[in-house]
C-alpha cells in the first residue's frame, strides 16, 4: 500500500523512500545542530546529554496515555521530562549540596531507567520498544505517511521540518538575547535580560529537538547530533552565526552520508550517522584552516624558520658591527642550513670563509636588531630590570615587533640612538 | 526435572552473588570518583565499551564473557585516550569533548553490533545484551570472573585510599608535598573504567555510569567519614545489584540494568530524605528550629 502511494515503479519507490529517509534525517540533524551550537558555546553539552536521556520517561508516559509518536502529547511529555531533569538537578544542588555533574548523573540515569521499564510495559503495537529507544527506526519512518496537498509525505519528515522551522524562527527572534546570555551572562543580567528564561528556553528547545529525533535515531545517539557538528563548526569558524550555519550543514550532510553508508553496509543508520559526525569532527580537528592540527603545525614550523632566519641575519649584522667577521660563521648544522638558504635567497653573500649581508639582508637585519635594542631600551626605562635581564625578553620580542610598534617605542624615548648597553640603535630600514 | 530446576536456581544465586560483588566494588570505586568531583568520568568509557565488545567478537569469533570484557576494557581505555587527545590537541572544551566521545563511540558500537548479522556473523546474537544489561544469560563461571574483578578493584581501592582521599580533598597540598597527583587521578579513572566494564553484563553500557555515581552520592548523606562512606556506598551498590538481578529473574522480559539503577535511585531517595543531619527532612527541621530561635531572639528584643 505504501509503495503504491509513493510511486508505481518499485525502483522509483525505493529511491523515493531513501530520499524521504535522508530528508527526515537531515532536518532532524539540522535542528539538533542548531540547538547544540548554543549548548556547546555555553558549555552545557553534558546537560544536553542528560536531557536527551531523560526525555524517555516523558515520551513513554505520553505514549502509554495514548499519544502517537511525533504527536503533540509526546512533545509535551518530553519537554516536561526535560524540565523535571533540570529542576531535580538544581533542586539536589540547592537542597542536598550535590555537585552539578553528580546530581545530573543521578537524575538522568534514573529517569532513563524508569523510561526503559515503562517502554517494557508498553503494549505491543505502540511503536515503542527497546530497540527504538537505542537505535531509532529511520528506515521505517517513510512508510508512515500523511497526505499534504494530495501527496503522501512521511509523518516524521513533517514533524521534523516543523520543528526545524520553529527552532530557526525562535533562534532568529531571540538571537541577540542568546548571544548576550552565552558570552556575558553577568552583563546580560545587568542589562535586564531574563537570563534564566533564556536558558530554560534553550533547554526546552533541546528537549523538542531530541523528541523530533527520537523516532529516527533513538535517545542515546542524539547527543552526537547535538554536540559533534557544533564542536566541528567551532573549529572551523569563530563567528557564532556562521558556526550555527556550518554546524547545521555538517549535521545534514552527515545524516545523508551516514544513511547511505548504513544502507550499503546493512547496518544501523543512526549509528552510522554518529560515526560520520565523528569523522567530520576529526577532519575539522586536523584540517581546519586556523585551528586544525595541520594549520597549527605549519604555523609553528614557519614561525620557527622565520626566527632562525632573523636570528642568523642579526648575528651577521652584529659580527659586522663589532668587526669580528668570524662570528658570522654558523656553528651547528641547523645554522649552516639556514645560512645556505639565506645565501640562496640573496640575503647573505659569501666572503671567503665567512659571510656578509647583501643590501636586502642588511635591511631585514637592521630592523631585527633595531627591534631588539629598542625593546631593551624601553624595558630598561620602564620595567626597572637589571641590565643582564634585558636581553632574554628582547630576544623573543624582536621577531614580533612591526614597524609601527618600533616607531611608537622610539617616540616614547627622549634620547635615542643607544640601547642600555651603549650600542647604537640602527635607524628604520 | 527438579535437579535441572535446582541447577538453574543455583546458577541464578551464583550470578546474583557475582553481580552483587560488582555492585559493591563499583560503589567503593565510585566513592573516590565522586569525592574527586569526576562523577561523569566513567560515562565516556562506558559508552565506548560496546565497540570493544563487537571488536573482540570480530577478532576472536568467541562470545565468552572474558574475551568480550577484555575487548570492552581496551575500548574503554581507548575512549578515555580519545578524550585526552581531544582536550590536548584541539580547543574543544571538556564538556563538549566528553559528549562527543560518548555519542560517537556509542554510534560506532551500535553500527558494529547492528551490522554483524548482515556481515555473516550469524552467531553474534546476544551482543546487544550489553546495551541495557541482561543477567539471565550469565553462567556461574562468568559470575566468578566478575567476582574476581570486583575483588581486585576493592583491593586496589584499599591500597590507594589514603592517597586518593588526600588528592580528593586537597589536590594542591598533595602536589606540594610530592604526591603524584596525576598518577593517582589516572589510577582512579582506570579503576572506574574497570568497574564500568565489570558492570557491563548486568547494567549495560548506557546506564552503567549510574553504578559508580548513585551509591556514593547516596552514601555521602549519611556520613562525613571517608572510610564509612566507601563501605556504605559499596553496600548500597551491592543491595541495588542484588535487587535488580532478583527482580529481573522474576520478570524475564525486563532488562536488568534499569532495575538495578531504579533500586539504587530508591536508596538515594531514602538517603536524600531521611539521613540524619544531611537529609532533607533533618535539614528542614534544623532550619525550622533555627528560625524559631531567631524569631524568639527578635521577639525578646522587641519586648525589651
Amino acid at each position: 500500500m505504501t509503495s503504491s502511494t509513493l510511486g508505481g515503479d518499485p525502483a522509483f519507490a525505493l529511491a523515493g523512500i531513501h530520499a524521504w529517509a535522508m530528508a527526515t534525517a537531515a532536518v532532524i540533524a539540522a535542528s539538533c545542530a542548531l540547538v547544540g551550537t548554543l549548548l556547546v558555546v555555553r558549555r552545557m553539552s553534558l546537560i544536553g546529554d542528560a536531557i536527551s536521556h531523560a526525555v524517555l520517561p516523558g515520551i513513554a508516559v505520553a505514549v502509554l496515555a495514548g499519544g502517537r509518536p511525533g504527536g503533540p502529547l509526546v512533545f509535551l511529555g518530553a519537554v516536561a521530562a526535560a524540565m523535571l531533569t533540570v529542576w531535580l538537578t538544581q533542586g539536589l544542588r540547592a537542597a542536598g549540596g550535590l555537585a552539578e555533574d553528580a546530581g545530573a548523573g543521578v537524575v538522568f540515569t534514573t529517569l532513563f531507567a524508569i523510561g526503559v521499564v515503562l517502554v517494557g510495559l508498553a503494549p505491543p503495537g505502540t511503536h515503542l520498544d527497546a530497540a527504538c529507544v537505542l537505535y531509532g527506526e529511520l528506515a521505517f519512518l517513510p512508510f508512515d505517511t500523511i497526505s499534504i496537498a494530495g501527496q503522501p509525505v512521511p509523518r516524521a519528515f513533517v514533524a521534523g521540518a516543523t520543528v526545524l522551522a520553529g527552532l530557526v524562527a525562535a533562534a532568529v527572534a531571540t538571537w541577540k538575547l542568546q548571544v548576550f546570555t552565552a558570552f556575558d551572562p553577568a552583563g546580560a543580567r545587568m542589562a535586564g535580560i531574563p537570563v534564566a528564561g533564556v536558558t530554560t528556553g534553550l533547554l526546552a528547545a533541546t528537549a523538542v529537538a531530541t523528541v523530533a529525533s527520537f523516532d529516527a535515531v533513538g535517545a542515546v545517539l542524539v547527543v552526537a547530533m547535538l554536540v559533534a557538528p557544533a564542536a566541528a563548526a567551532e573549529l572551523l569558524t569563530r563567528r557564532l552565526h556562521r558556526m550555527v550555519v556550518v554546524a547545521m550543514a555538517l549535521g545534514a550532510v552527515a545524516a545523508c552520508v551516514g544513511y547511505l553508508a548504513a544502507w550499503r553496509l546493512h547496518t544501523s543508520a543512526a549509528g552510522m550517522i554518529a560515526v560520520v559526525l565523528g569523522l567530520e569532527y576529526a577532519a575539522a580537528a586536523v584540517l581546519a584552516p586556523d585551528d586544525g592540527l595541520v594549520a597549527r603545525l605549519i604555523g609553528r614550523v614557519r614561525l620557527a624558520w622565520r626566527v632562525a632566519r632573523e636570528d642568523r641575519l642579526a648575528t651577521v649584522w652584529r659580527a659586522e658591527e663589532s668587526g669580528n667577521r668570524a662570528a658570522a660563521r654558523p656553528h651547528t648544522p641547523h645554522e649552516a642550513m639556514v645560512v645556505r638558504w639565506l645565501e640562496f635567497t640573496g640575503h647573505l653573500l659569501r666572503d671567503g670563509s665567512s659571510w656578509r649581508l647583501s643590501p636586502a639582508g642588511r635591511r631585514e637585519a637592521e630592523n631585527v636588531v633595531r627591534s631588539h635594542r629598542l625593546w631593551e631600551a624601553w624595558l630598561g626605562r620602564h620595567a626597572d630590570l637589571p641590565l643582564d635581564h634585558l636581553h632574554p625578553p628582547a630576544e623573543w620580542v624582536e621577531h614580533h615587533l612591526g614597524a609601527e610598534m618600533r616607531e611608537r617605542l622610539e617616540a616614547d624615548m627622549d634620547e635615542r640612538a643607544a640601547d642600555p648597553h651603549g650600542r647604537e640603535i640602527p635607524p628604520e630600514a | 526435572m527438579t535437579a535441572a530446576a535446582g541447577i538453574i536456581a543455583h546458577n541464578t544465586v551464583v550470578v546474583a552473588l557475582g553481580v552483587a560483588a560488582v555492585g559493591f566494588a563499583a560503589g567503593v570505586v565510585g566513592s573516590l570518583c565522586v569525592l574527586r568531583k569526576r562523577a561523569l568520568a566513567g560515562d565516556a568509557a562506558a559508552h565506548a565499551t560496546l565497540v570493544g565488545v563487537a571488536c573482540a567478537f570480530l577478532a576472536t569469533g568467541r562470545r565468552d564473557l572474558a574475551t568480550l570484557l577484555a575487548g570492552a576494557l581496551v575500548a574503554a581505555c581507548a575512549g578515555l585516550g580519545m578524550l585526552v587527545l581531544v582536550r590536548r590537541f584541539t580547543r574543544t572544551r571538556d564538556d563538549a569533548a566528553t559528549a562527543l566521545v560518548i555519542g560517537v563511540s556509542f554510534g560506532l558500537g551500535i553500527t558494529l553490533v547492528s551490522g554483524l548479522p548482515a556481515w555473516g556473523y550469524a552467531n553474534s546474537a546476544g551482543l546487544e545484551q550489553f546495551l541495557l544489561g541482561h543477567t539471565a544469560a550469565l553462567t556461574a563461571r562468568d559470575a566468578w570472573l566478575l567476582a574476581a574483578v570486583a575483588t581486585v578493584a576493592v583491593a586496589a581501592v584499599a591500597a590507594i585510599l589514603k592517597e586518593a582521599t588526600l588528592v580528593a580533598f586537597d589536590a594542591a597540598f598533595a602536589a606540594a608535598t610530592g604526591w603524584p597527583v596525576s598518577g593517582i587521578d589516572y589510577a582512579i579513572v582506570g579503576l572506574v573504567a574497570l568497574m564500568v566494564v565489570a558492570g557491563l553484563p548486568a547494567v549495560g553500557a548506557v546506564l552503567v555510569t549510574a553504578l559508580v555515581v548513585i551509591p556514593p552520592v547516596a552514601a555521602r548523606f549519611w556520613t562525613d567519614r571517608v572510610g564509612t562512606m566507601v563501605v556504605l556506598s559499596g553496600l548500597i551498590g551491592l543491595a541495588a545489584a542484588a535487587v535488580g538481578v532478583a527482580v529481573s529473574a522474576a520478570r524475564p522480559g525486563l532488562a536488568t540494568g534499569p532495575l538495578v539503577v531504579i533500586a539504587a535511585a530508591a536508596a538515594f531517595a531514602v538517603s536524600f530524605l531521611c539521613a540524619p543531619h544531611r537529609g532533607w527532612i533533618a535539614r528542614r527541621a534544623e532550619a525550622a528550629r533555627g528560625l524559631t530561635v531567631r524569631r524568639g531572639d527578635s521577639d525578646g528584643e522587641a519586648s525589651r
